[in-house]
């Protein structure tokens, strides 16, 4: 222990710069995060000064973890791994009570006044933060998996700051590739259960490297390591058989099982318009489809859809699975499957009768513990949320800032006939039993959000499935009534629609035209 | 007498590159031995390799009785390594430097410390990277010592130095040479002659020879033989003779197993009657270049063969 802190010292020594200026970046967030909070309380009242408020925030976050990441390298650094030159390699210097003594550096420089701001900025709300202390300790623990352990990584297998930034280049063209690559790789983007094993891979290998140096300095199976994390990882990506996954995690409903919702093909609106191609030369089709079926107090997530299609020639066209991020809701009737298709391909067959099969992967969810909560004035506590208030000027909304964590999975419904909203001119009176809805969750298994602040802005926008476009948005205001309820994933499942005789042309996304006559403008 | 280090058939490869083709080496603990031979010979490899700074292709080596691949941690606080190369901490003063180190050895010796950086004439409030290069190696060489290690291992640490500096150095090297055995690797052979105990010449990764230096010196001597008219050389000639050259009546050669009485006989067998003969001791460095050129030859095929040493 003595030499921990004896190698600790000399570090904080050496390396007070960049300690002052990351313990100054912590400090200024935490001064601009409540300065922030005060400007979002009084919306309005300064607006430059809010957007300036926003912008300093802004730059903070951005150059805390960057001062972070530079004190990291730096401290590993002063104690290099690599070559064979360093003095400290022939002292008495023993591996663990070096790593110890980094360790101590990051957690002393790093998490320590992270830490201080996160129970400063719980307590100035409002939060006791003792009652955090798991969430507070998992963000820390966040922080050292996206951020810290990535970098010490690089530190330890590079003995200059510009081979750090070299290293990065290369790992950023690496992501970038793979980012690239997981666009064309068919479902990849939809199911995220190889996510975990590529994450605790990566994790692992990135642990082991860090051990390896610090034990034996063989910076040569440490870089191949790295290489053999990445071919892993490649591998992981394109080599998963997504829609195996798919279709083991979301069951088909069996005949004779109860089906949770009904969906059905409607035939296609006609908006009027031409039909339009977005910038990568894609056609976007719609499918308007009919929704029933929900339980009351059930809600559908559609985790995905799958559309495959087939043309009278025998040509097969199936994009994977995608994540369209739709909620269906017990009274809602309708609800659109959008799928982009290659233009040549479209214009090959858009005309033709062709046989869609639609495949849907969803979660049903139940409501818990329903309750009914008037929506106080001001600023008011509500369970799970933290502190809200109620936004009316810009989008309606009910704000609120919730400590560590976002809710698990809050359901906030409302009637809009009894809003207490004013009616606005053209306004028009909803009927009863219009319900609208604002629904957040985060993946239960997921750790507190990693981030900085320790306070998680979560915003609640009502809206009605079944309103119009026309419609206003609907809103609570003070002494609106609401109920709340905390939806629990109760089954996965997977149904399968089938449609004959779809001429995709009917259904491809239409854009007005305007036409303007010139002489008439000129006139 | 137990031995400080000791190597067995050590070989380092870097790809196609042998830089050490099978060392066998043992250094008795309290010599002071230098470690010759010129450069590219593989001396620094061999210390890396000692240090557990690099790893051996093949072959082990033994500091101080240990493995030296587990030679690690608390290990070198009985060692005193002092590098040419060496990469100092030096945004550190050099009072910092020797602060620092203190704690890493529990045998520091706060009074020996200050004699060093007396004798050393050490500017203590100065930045090691502000140092000149002599200055720097005795900063090192005072923390390397302070701490009255077993072993003193130095790779080079003399060049670039100016002589005064480099006594110096010596002096205190010696002053320290009762408690501790010295293991000096240098390419220049003078200026380990003067205080070395053992001497061991590497060449092309392997040891040539290794011993006492006393012994050494007294083995070899160049030879010069005076004839009455310009003799005859025999096809072969002793093994132990090297560089034979003659010029008109004179012969001059390197005998490097002397012996007066069995050298003399020998002359006397291979050339009979000898109008003078005059042994000559020699230098280190001499003696160094004697077998450095008969090695030469004998890689080059261009002289007689080597002679057995």
């Amino acid at each position: 222990m003595k030499q921990i802190f004896h190698i600790f010292l000399k570090d904080a020594c050496r390396y007070w710069r960049e300690s002052a200026v990351s313990i100054a970046l912590v400090t200024a967030f935490g001064w601009n995060e409540v300065r922030g909070w005060a400007h979002q309380n009084a919306f309005g009242s300064d607006s430059a000064d809010f957007f300036t408020s926003k912008y300093l925030l802004g730059l903070v976050v951005v150059l805390l973890p960057v001062a972070w990441a530079f004190m990291v390298v730096r401290v590993i650094q002063g104690e290099t791994l690599v070559g064979d030159r360093q003095f400290w390699v022939t002292r008495p210097y023993e591996w663990k009570k070096l790593l110890g003594a980094k360790l101590l550096y990051v957690l002393t420089f790093v998490n320590l006044p992270l830490v201080a701001l996160q129970v400063y900025l719980l307590s100035k709300v409002g939060f006791h933060p003792a009652t955090y202390a798991v969430g507070l300790f998992w963000m820390q623990v966040s922080i050292a998996l996206y951020l810290l352990l990535p970098v010490a990584v690089l530190a330890v297998v590079t003995s200059t700051m510009v081979q750090v930034l070299l290293a990065s280049l290369i790992i950023a063209l690496y992501v970038g590739g793979m980012v690239a690559l997981s666009t064309q790789v068919p479902s990849s983007s939809f199911s995220s259960s190889s996510d975990w094993l590529s994450g605790g891979l990566f994790v692992g290998t990135g642990l082991a490297i860090i051990v390896l140096q610090y034990a034996r300095r063989d910076t040569m199976k440490s870089r191949w390591l790295m290489v053999g994390l990445a071919i892993v990882l490649f591998l992981f990506l394109v080599g998963t058989p997504y829609k195996t996954l798919v279709e083991h995690n979301f069951p088909q409903i069996g005949s004779g099982e109860a089906v949770p919702m009904q969906m059905a093909l409607l035939p296609p609106e006609d908006p009027g318009g031409i039909g339009v191609f977005n910038k990568d030369g894609e056609a976007e089709v719609q499918l308007p489809m009919s929704v029933g079926g929900i339980t009351p107090g059930d809600i559908i997530q559609v985790d995905g859809v799958l559309v495959e299609i087939r043309s009278p020639d025998g040509m097969r066209w199936d994009p994977g699975w995608t994540s369209p991020g739709l909620v269906l809701y017990p009274d809602q009737k309708a609800t659109k499957a959008t799928f982009t298709i290659k233009k040549d391909l479209f214009e090959r067959i858009k005309a033709l009768p062709v046989q869609i099969r639609i495949s849907i992967a969803f979660t049903v969810f139940r409501e818990r513990n329903r309750r009914d909560f008037i929506v106080p004035t001001g600023e008011f506590a509500m369970a799970d949320a933290g502190l809200c208030s109620v936004e009316s000027t810009f989008l309606p909304k009910i704000q609120c800032r919730a400590p560590v964590h976002g809710p698990t999975s809050l359901l906030l419904s409302t009637d809009m006939s009894m809003s207490t909203c004013p009616l606005e001119k053209g306004d028009v009176p909803a009927s009863s039993g219009e319900i609208a809805r604002a629904w957040t969750r985060n993946d239960d298994s997921a750790p507190p959000e990693p981030g900085i602040s320790p306070m998680k802005d979560v915003d609640f926008y009502f809206s009605n499935a079944n309103a119009s476009s026309q419609q206003r948005r609907p809103g609570v205001c003070p002494a609106s009534p609401l109920v709340l309820s905390n939806p629990e994933a109760v089954a996965r499942n997977r149904i399968v629609l089938d449609a004959d005789g779809v001429r995709l042309v009917e259904y491809q996304t239409k854009q007005m035209v305007i036409t303007i006559d010139r002489s008439a403008v000129s006139r | 007498m137990s031995k400080a280090i000791r190597t067995e058939n050590l070989v380092k490869r870097f790809r196609k590159v042998e830089a050490l083709a099978g060392l066998d080496m043992v250094v008795p603990e309290g010599a002071i031995y230098a470690f010759a031979g010129p450069n590219g010979a593989g001396k620094t490899t061999a210390i890396k390799i000692l240090m557990n700074i690099a790893g051996a292709t093949q072959g082990r080596a033994e500091v101080l009785g240990l493995d030296s691949m587990r030679l690690a941690g608390r290990n070198f606080a009985s060692i005193g390594y002092v590098s040419e190369n060496q990469e100092l901490p030096e945004w550190m003063r050099v009072d910092a430097f020797l602060a620092y180190l203190r704690p890493f050895y529990p045998t520091w010796d706060r009074a020996l410390e200050n004699d060093l950086v007396k004798q050393f004439d050490l500017p203590l409030n100065r930045k090691l990277k502000n140092l000149s290069r002599g200055m720097r190696m005795k900063a090192a060489l005072a923390g390397a010592l302070a701490f009255h290690p077993k072993l003193v291992v130095l790779d080079e640490p003399f060049t670039g130095l100016d002589p005064l500096v480099r006594d110096e150095l010596i002096q205190g090297l010696l002053e320290r040479a009762e408690e501790s055995t010295i293991f000096i690797s240098s390419h220049d052979l003078a200026e380990v002659e003067s205080f070395a105990s053992h001497v061991g010449y590497l060449e092309r990764g392997k040891l040539s020879f290794s011993e006492e230096l006393t012994s050494l010196v007294d083995r070899f001597r160049e030879v010069e033989l005076t004839f009455d008219a310009p003799p005859t050389l025999p096809a072969q000639l002793p093994e132990t003779w090297m560089q034979l050259n003659t010029s008109a009546a004179v012969v001059r050669f390197v005998e490097s197993r002397f012996d007066a009485e069995k050298t003399s006989s020998a002359v006397r067998s291979v050339f009979g009657s000898v109008r003078s003969t005059l042994f000559v001791p020699m230098s280190l460095r001499s003696i160094f270049l004697a077998m450095a050129k008969a090695g030469t030859a004998l890689r080059t095929g261009a002289g007689t063969k080597r002679a057995d040493l």
